[in-house]
């Protein structure tokens, strides 16, 4: 049983614990995930009681560790609660033997030393390292055994609690996924508490996860549940920005630094979805549902688009069929299918260019009954083909100026400063001789990169993009994609985007949606469909989707109709929505 | 459709004449006090009916007014009808067929259903009618000859609007929140530039035509001087020698406005019909 009450620590003044409750039983295996300087080692050293200005309670059967003396705590460290330290190279002790240090380790908590001998033994064998290994001096040893070494060390008095700080940090993959396995058996009847930033490493060795952020808890929940959905923003930012083989969207960062001593919500100043209350207040840690807990004042990641039930249909022909989906802030939607299945007719009906039949949008949880000029300074539309959407007798300062125009949106030369400024951020020049040119002028790419300056001059939160990049060629493309996804890191945007490039949305989008005659026939995280599509018209398009190999060819189904469901029913399936037969 | 109009229009030999007449004109208006010692009202010569001759370039008239200054004061006239009633006349079918266009449902049927009306109705009769009985002087004549001309240019610019407010950039303004106004006049109205020019040509030149005529007949108001009044006035003495140069001179100057925009509207099509200036070989471009 470990109990950490209001755990607050300080050093110089500074606080690097803010807060932190935490409760676990015999069995559990907790993870503490975040970024240097979130305070995860000092939690650990915290338990361990070698930390000195430390307040609030931590509780191991019922003995609080902080208010006991030096010596008392002695008698626990390495014995009920030890520590795997994150140093290899500098946790062993290079004048000893690694047996003798493990034997020693055995012996400053009392017994037999021939007892202790044979236990080394019998550890060093159980961390898979050769008896002879014993002998060796730590230089002798790769990063690998003395990791090894260090595991068997802290297992040597069979403690109840084991913390893992960064325990395969410095390891090569293969030696990672070792040590990871013999982690999670050797802290299985355990409290096990991992401290990383590796959130592969977290995901394996913990059942639940907890999310530290400058001291404070933001997030905690079971593994599988967090990592899939997860609802506090620095969460989703720490999963976009490690590198997986899960996921398949590019690589993301979270913006600006993390600072200590922040008031209000300690990730305030990097959250793309902050509103007043959080520069003021500490959210406190509240339970959503199952076992999760999010610190947030929005309670976690907003849906920002709420999308139901929307039809439209031209004459007989139904373009859009039914379709509900939602977006979350700072989200991208993918929406694929091919030419006809009603992507660009739904994208035109949200954004407003088409009048729907039925169905309900909301906005940030507000129906959207009007599209005034107020709906279009929140939600923006970037076109296929750029040079059309610019018209071809407005320069680039005058089609970048348009918006603020039309929205009247500050005085002219601040409209102009605000022109150049949103060209810096698309990476564009600004200088006289660029803002003077004319579409025809430009290339393709740098027509795209005006037109996104345009829709992002009015600061909005939803960017509809209609197949933004596929007049362009491949090198353009890739970077237009790359910025699309900086602005989106940056500012929180959420996107949907629309492309019938099933190649280019796995890569820029976080969640999918396939249409088919209008229907949305599969949904779900990106990595699942593209990886284990299950409605055969996903498996049609991912065959069909470009790829180097030279020897496949697609077999393609050439009667759309057989996929046609007679019988429409719902499944739930991986987490995946399909429509059935 | 990045064409030098203008570049188009001068170039061509017809596009030229055309120009050079109505510039001619437009200098002979302008500049008629600097022209003529005379008033167009004064009784200025010694006699009436004298032939022309130094004092006297086109002789005098039976009121004894000096022909040629009224000449200058009637293209004056002739003018600021024409120009008056294109612009007047194309703001309105730009305003009524454009936001038609834009709108669309039951506005655009509204008015499609008054222009079909106005279309329908014989205009130069109605014109006749109203003017009889309100004698009109030049503001008055261009609002009415506008006000029955416009129909046909708003169809036009209605036709012209649809095709143009489906192309992306007028739906990126859409999204932007953009008003009708911008729509139509920042992003329309700039794109159809060398057809509303087109459609000013031919109005003005249709309403000059329709001011002399009616002033022809005696209807308009009778302080107006007016090339119209002028050869209904001579045609009274064509016994004498002197339609030599009051009649004639009067129909040729009316002639040659004419053509002049018949000329520069007739160059505009070439340049603005692709078909058109492909072969512009054919129609005396170089």
């Amino acid at each position: 049983m470990l109990d950490i009450e209001d755990l607050k620590v300080s050093y110089d003044g500074q606080r690097i614990l803010n807060g932190v409750d935490l409760h676990l039983v015999k069995g559990d295996s907790m993870a503490i995930i975040g970024e240097s300087g979130a305070g995860k080692t000092t939690l650990g050293l915290s338990i361990m009681g070698l930390l000195k200005s430390c307040s609030g309670r931590v509780l191991f059967d019922g003995v609080d560790i902080l208010s006991l003396d030096g010596k008392e705590r002695r008698k626990i460290r390495g014995k009920d609660i030890s520590m795997v330290f994150q140093n290899v190279e500098d946790a062993l002790d290079p004048l000893y033997r690694v047996s003798d240090q493990i034997v020693e380790a055995i012996l400053v908590h009392g017994g037999e030393e021939n007892e202790a001998v044979y236990k080394t033994r019998h550890l060093l064998q159980s961390v898979g390292l050769d008896e002879s290994k014993g002998d060796a001096y730590p230089h002798q040893l790769s990063g690998g055994e003395k990791q090894r070494v260090l595991i068997a060390m802290a297992l040597a008095n069979d403690p109840e609690v084991v913390i893992l700080d960064e325990p395969t940090a410095s390891l090569d993959a293969i030696n990672k996924a070792d040590i990871t396995k013999l982690l999670k058996v050797a802290a299985k009847d355990k409290i096990s508490l991992v401290i990383t930033h590796d959130i592969s490493t977290a995901s394996k060795l913990a059942k639940t996860i907890v999310v530290l952020y400058a001291g404070r808890v933001v997030e905690m929940g079971p593994t599988r549940d967090l990592l899939t959905n997860p609802r506090h923003p620095y969460t989703r930012g720490l999963i976009r920005s490690s590198p997986n083989m899960t996921t398949t969207k590019d690589l993301q960062g979270i913006p600006g630094r993390m600072a200590h001593g922040v008031k209000g919500c300690p990730f305030h100043q990097r959250c793309t979805q902050k509103i007043d209350i959080c520069s003021r207040e500490v959210p406190f840690l509240e339970e959503l549902d199952s076992g999760r807990n999010i610190a947030c004042h929005r309670g976690g990641i907003v849906p920002l688009l709420e999308v139901s039930g929307l039809e439209k249909s031209f004459e007989s022909f139904r373009a859009v069929d039914g379709v509900d989906f939602t977006l979350y802030e700072g989200e991208t939607i993918a929406l694929v299918g091919e030419s006809g299945s009603g992507k660009t007719t739904l994208a035109k009906t949200i954004i407003g260019l088409i009048e729907p039949d039925s169905g309900d949008v909301r906005l940030e949880g507000e129906p959207v009954c009007q599209r005034d000029k107020e709906f279009y300074s929140r939600v923006q539309m970037i076109y296929q083909n750029p040079k059309e959407s610019i018209s071809h007798r407005m320069n680039v300062l005058e089609a970048v100026r348009e918006p603020l125009d039309i929205q009247k949106i500050g005085k002219s030369a601040e409209r102009t400063e605000k022109v150049k400024r949103i060209l810096g951020e698309v990476e564009l020049p600004n200088d006289e001789e660029f803002l003077n040119k004319y579409p025809h002028q430009i290339s393709g790419g740098e027509a795209q990169r005006v037109a996104i300056a345009r829709a992002l001059v009015l600061d909005p939160k939803l960017l509809v993009a209609d197949e933004p990049t596929s007049a362009l060629d491949a090198s353009v493309q890739a970077k237009i994609l790359k910025l699309l996804l900086n602005l989106q890191e940056k500012r929180g945007l959420s996107l949907l985007f629309i492309t019938h490039d099933i190649a280019v949305a796995r890569k820029v989008s976080d969640k999918m949606a396939v249409m088919l005659k209008g229907k949305i026939i599969e949904e779900g995280p990106t990595s699942q469909v593209t990886n284990y599509p299950i409605h055969p018209y996903t498996e049609m398009l991912i065959e069909a989707a470009p790829d180097l190999s030279s020897d496949s060819f697609p077999e393609m189904v050439k009667d759309l109709n057989v996929l046609e469901s007679p019988e429409e029913g719902v499944a739930l399936s991986r987490g995946q929505l399909i429509v059935v037969k | 459709m990045h064409v030098n109009f203008w570049r188009e229009v001068s170039r061509n030999n017809i596009g030229r004449m055309g120009l050079l007449l109505v510039g001619i004109m437009t200098a002979l208006a302008l500049f008629a006090p600097f022209l003529t010692p005379y008033t167009p009202t004064e009784d200025a010569g010694t006699t009436a009916f004298a032939p022309p001759s130094e004092d006297h370039w086109l002789g005098t008239n039976d009121a004894r007014q000096d022909i040629w200054t009224r000449l200058l004061y009637g293209a004056r006239t002739s003018l600021a009808v024409g120009f008056g009633v294109a612009f007047l006349t194309t703001f309105i079918s730009v305003l009524i067929g454009g936001t038609s266009a834009i709108f669309g449902g039951l506005y655009d049927k509204f008015w499609m259903r008054i222009v079909d009306a106005l279309l329908a109705i014989p205009s130069l009769v109605i014109i006749i009618l109203v003017a009889t009985y309100l004698r009109p002087n030049i503001l008055v004549m261009i609002v009415l000859l506008s006000v029955l001309t416009w129909p046909g240019g708003a169809r036009v610019f209605r036709a012209q609007t649809l095709s143009i407010k489906e192309r992306m950039h007028v739906s990126a303004a859409h999204t932007f929140g953009a008003s009708w106004s911008h729509i139509l006049f920042r992003h329309i109205v700039p794109d159809l530039g060398p057809i509303l020019v087109a459609m000013m040509i031919q109005d003005a030149r249709r309403a000059i035509f329709m001011e002399a005529g009616l002033s022809f007949l005696g209807i308009s108001d009778p302080s107006m001087i007016s090339w119209g009044k002028m050869m209904q006035f001579a045609r009274v003495f064509t016994y004498l020698e002197v339609w030599k140069w009051w009649l004639l001179p009067t129909g040729m100057a009316l002639s040659l406005t004419l053509i002049g925009l018949s000329f520069t509207g007739f160059a505009m099509e070439t340049a603005l019909d692709p078909r058109l200036r492909r072969n512009k070989a054919n129609f005396g471009g170089d």
